[in-house]
């Protein structure tokens, strides 16, 4: 049954994403929004958009019963998650069942089982696949983790049981600060996922995290489309993601793509999902190993769809309402380079501090070969409430190297002011040697950034006196006189000041 | 009519900028005329007759946050006339929130010593955890947020002494 009416129970670059698939296929896509964001751009894009209430996520983006009865108020018949908030909720999934709403995204007991890393384990063994050692203490007590991490084997990773993104991740060497971590992991996974339980897992040192990208249906087709390496990572959270990845050779990708379709076909998985991966060493006896699998879209699907030429949201949709996937196997071919830079606001200066405020300034480059999904505008607030994703920034080019430099030279022409963003970091790891040999893993970042940061001050900006001259000319107060608000129009008149003529 | 100057500060960086009666700008003490034009709101090209490079610029005219290839500067602009020192604002040894936030734990009580690096209060905003460090070695003389508590940026939450 074809889908007509889409709530997008999301907000940001994702809601506007597939408030863009809807608008492509004649779907009605129908928003929500928090009272900060009733101005933001997936709330003013989408066909109609409902409040559901104040900033915090609690009250609003994880309301599963206000969801539910804006869906119905306006007749939708599906919801798509998107990633993040509930996508990975099966209370939520099921709650859309009940009344009568097609989720868009896998069956409630699937969620279920890959939601907890210990039956996503079983599942992944069962289906022939290697897994790191780990394990989910059934006494949650700070002694018994505490155990658990010694018969694991230091150093270890706490984890969240119930999700990923890297909220309430913790890498402890030896038992010293395990407390101090176990309290931190189990507040950031409580206030992430709404439960604290904790995972303990042996952590590989100095791995690539490569993912696969894998799609299932009704009809029994199970898909992978290649690989993402999303090895730049700043304390767990991803920055830079490509495909393909620098360590893989055609057998490795075969292996480890079949690896995943054959998981989905065991598990009988349907829409979008990740398998993701620790890679360890390169070439074709790389060893890898299943970390977890990600029942929803990902913020870097946009890699996968930049060298396949695919669609993933628009399949979502398609296999939602019950079609066949649009594709085989083996019509999937993979073609050049993308590589994918998130731009975060928050200033590297300071230890990457999240920033909030206006952004006086917003201008997003336009080129050949650039997408840019983003959910912000000019004039818009950024706020502490949410994510401070701001825009994602895809680079595609026949190779790697040109890949990287579209990506940088693209960085280098996004205007954005009023908020501190980690766009010169970004230049600075694409221009790194070792990032440019593809010679990665996940600590890279972490090792790396004091050493990146301190060398990017020290290069002496060229052409300051370009800047200086326009900071001493330009007309008075700049960047204020943005969109308005609801309670003051704004004043299309003050567009007009500082333009030529 | 004489040329204006002004002086640009980044940091501890400052430099000489002058314009004069045809508005073009000299930059320190460089043999460049700089012609500077508005192409739309926020958005310049500044040309030495030869370079030419679009710059963007928000903010107050005495402190600019301007936009080139990649890179953000963040200018103090005084007019050389009426140049003043500013006092500085923030007592040293007030500890303020970075940005707003809320306050998750509270770490010490009033007059525990402290050593320098040692977690005071951990502020968490965005889903991270931000924990705010003792700058140096001291005792704690007043708290002024609870657990709980959504503080803003710059406001006030524990004095060190």
């Amino acid at each position: 049954m074809a889908i007509r009416r889409l709530l997008i129970a999301n907000r940001g670059e994702i809601a506007v994403r597939i408030i863009r698939a809807c608008r492509e296929m004649g779907i009605e896509s129908v928003a929500v929004y928090s009272d900060v964001d009733a101005e933001a751009p997936h709330a003013r894009l989408a066909d109609m958009a409902l409040p559901i209430g104040p900033a915090p996520a609690l009250e609003s983006y994880l309301a599963i019963g206000k969801l539910i009865d804006a869906a119905k108020s306006t007749a939708c018949d599906a919801i798509h998650p998107g990633y993040g908030f509930l996508a990975e909720n099966s209370a939520f999934a099921a709650a859309c069942r009940e009344a009568g709403v097609t989720f868009v995204g896998p069956s409630p007991a699937l969620i279920d089982l890959m939601g907890s890393k210990t039956t996503a384990r079983d599942a992944a063994r069962a289906a022939g696949l290697p897994v790191v050692p780990g394990v989910t203490p059934s006494d949650q007590s700070n002694a018994a983790i505490e155990r658990a991490a010694r018969e694991v084997g230091f150093p270890v990773l706490l984890k969240a049981a119930a999700g990923g993104g890297g909220k309430g991740m913790r890498l402890v060497t030896d038992a010293n600060g395990l407390d101090e971590a176990i309290d931190a992991a189990r507040r950031e996974a409580q206030s992430a996922f709404g439960d604290g339980t904790l995972y303990i897992e042996s952590a590989i040192e100095r791995p690539r995290h490569v993912e696969i990208q894998v799609f299932g249906d009704t009809h029994g087709r199970a898909v992978h489309l290649f690989e993402r390496d999303c090895s730049v990572q700043r304390r767990h959270q991803k920055v830079i993601e490509e495909s393909p990845s620098p360590a893989l050779t055609p057998a490795l990708r075969a292996r480890m793509g079949d690896a995943a379709a054959s998981l989905v076909r065991s598990v009988g998985y349907r829409n979008a999902g990740t398998v993701e991966f620790l890679l360890e060493g390169s070439g074709d006896d790389a060893r890898f190993y299943f970390l977890e699998m990600n029942t929803r879209l990902q913020v870097e699907h946009p890699v996968t769809e930049a060298i396949t030429g695919v669609d993933l949201v628009r399949a979502q949709l398609l296999e939602a309402a019950g079609e066949m996937l649009p594709w085989t196997q083996a019509q999937l071919t993979l073609r050049g380079h993308a590589i994918e830079c998130r731009v975060y606001a928050e200033d590297p200066a300071a230890g990457f501090m999240p920033q909030a405020g206006r952004l006086l300034c917003y201008r997003e480059p336009a080129m050949p070969g650039i997408r840019i999904d983003s959910g912000v505008a000019e004039g818009g607030e950024v706020s502490v409430f949410y994510d401070p994703l701001l825009a994602k920034l895809v680079a595609s080019g026949e190779t790697r190297a040109a890949a990287i430099d579209r990506a940088a030279a693209a960085l280098r022409d996004f205007a954005i002011l009023g908020i501190r963003t980690n766009i010169p970091f970004l230049l600075d790891v694409l221009a790194d040697p070792r990032f440019r040999d593809g010679n990665i893993h996940t600590r890279f970042l972490d090792e790396e950034t004091a050493r990146l940061v301190e060398a990017s001050r020290a290069v002496p900006p060229p052409d300051e006196a370009f800047a200086a001259a326009v900071a001493v000319l330009a007309g008075p107060s700049t960047g204020d006189q943005g969109r308005g608000t609801r309670d003051q129009p704004r004043d299309p008149w003050a567009m007009l000041n500082g333009w030529r003529n | 009519m004489a040329p204006k100057r002004f002086t640009v500060r980044e940091g501890t960086d400052s430099r000489t900028v002058e314009v004069d009666a045809g508005g073009q700008v000299t930059v320190g003490d460089s043999d460049r005329r700089l012609a500077v034009t508005g192409l739309d709101r926020a958005e310049y090209e500044v040309s030495d007759g030869v370079r030419r490079r679009r710059v963007f610029v928000a903010g107050p005219p005495d402190a600019r946050e301007v936009f080139l290839d990649g890179r953000v500067f963040r200018f103090e602009v005084t007019s050389t006339d009426q140049r003043r020192r500013k006092s500085s604002a923030a007592h040293a040894d007030t500890m303020t929130a970075p940005m707003p936030g809320t306050v998750v734990k509270v770490l010490v009580e009033p007059g525990q010593q402290v050593r320098r690096g040692d977690i005071l209060i951990k502020l968490e905003a965005m889903k991270m955890e931000l924990p705010v460090r003792a700058p140096h070695d001291g005792s704690v003389k007043a708290i002024h947020c609870k657990e709980g508590e959504l503080v803003q940026a710059g406001v006030r939450l524990l004095d060190l002494s």
